[in-house]
């Protein structure tokens, strides 16, 4: 298992209903592989999950791409800074 | 001599006076400067109100994305003296400068104004900072729409 820390940010953040959380991850899960885990435990965060962009250790990152251990994780929604 | 890149997440006010001082160079003679604000009234698309914008940033992540974008500005236009970019987060209400990019140049037809143009265009798609709408109506998450690609 790996374990990481996985940050929400803008409207993921208002549905997760925290900033951040821990979690402990099988060391193969892909990115898309947690997006399934995350729509299918947190029911709040399901649709969001169809578009939002994840980022791995302040990278973005790809459904195909494998979550290191120790990974700083973070979700949010098309940036709109500016 | 190495030429100032300057960019950051802040709560306090951006000092464009202070700003321009540390990206002008004794070669400099342009600088080309956007700056947005927050707008109180909108007219184009849906008409609307705004009381405040409410911004966030994923700050580490945030600084260097902007690093990002004024090395892929310094890699479009090598004649880019100076360049900074500076957005600010919190609560900021109509008529406040939001966010400013800046370059630099000996000349004026150097491609400067391209390249804070295509600063701030960058900054709008690839540096994780976001904003809330807070109007009479209500409140509400501004969402951009677009999805940076492998190497972004």
């Amino acid at each position: 298992m790996n374990h990481v820390k996985l940050l929400f940010f803008a409207t993921l953040r208002d549905r997760a209903g925290t900033k951040s959380m821990e979690l402990d991850i099988p060391s193969d899960l892909t990115v898309q592989g947690l997006k399934e885990k995350i729509s299918a435990e947190y029911p709040n965060l399901k649709e969001s999950m169809l578009s939002v962009l994840i980022t791995i250790n302040r990278e973005y990152a790809f459904d195909e791409a494998v979550i290191p251990q120790h990974a700083e994780l973070a979700m949010f929604p098309p940036v709109s800074g500016g | 001599m190495e030429f100032p890149t300057i960019f950051s997440i802040t709560e306090g006010e951006i000092d464009l006076n202070d700003l321009l001082a540390k990206i002008t160079l004794t070669s400099t003679g342009a600088a080309a400067i956007f700056t947005g604000m927050v707008r109180g009234e909108t007219t184009r698309d849906a008409a609307h109100e705004t009381e405040y914008l409410e911004y966030e940033a994923y700050i580490p992540m945030a600084e260097a994305k902007m690093k990002q974008v004024a090395d892929e500005i310094r890699e479009r236009w090598p004649v880019v003296e100076g360049i900074a970019i500076v957005q600010r987060i919190g609560k900021l209400y109509p008529k406040t400068p939001t966010v400013l990019i800046a370059c630099t140049a000996a000349h004026r037809d150097t491609g400067v104004f391209e390249a804070a143009r295509y600063g701030i265009d960058r900054l709008k798609e690839i540096v994780p900072i976001w904003k809330k709408e807070v109007s009479p109506n209500g409140e509400f998450w501004v969402e951009g729409d677009y999805f940076p690609k492998a190497g972004e």
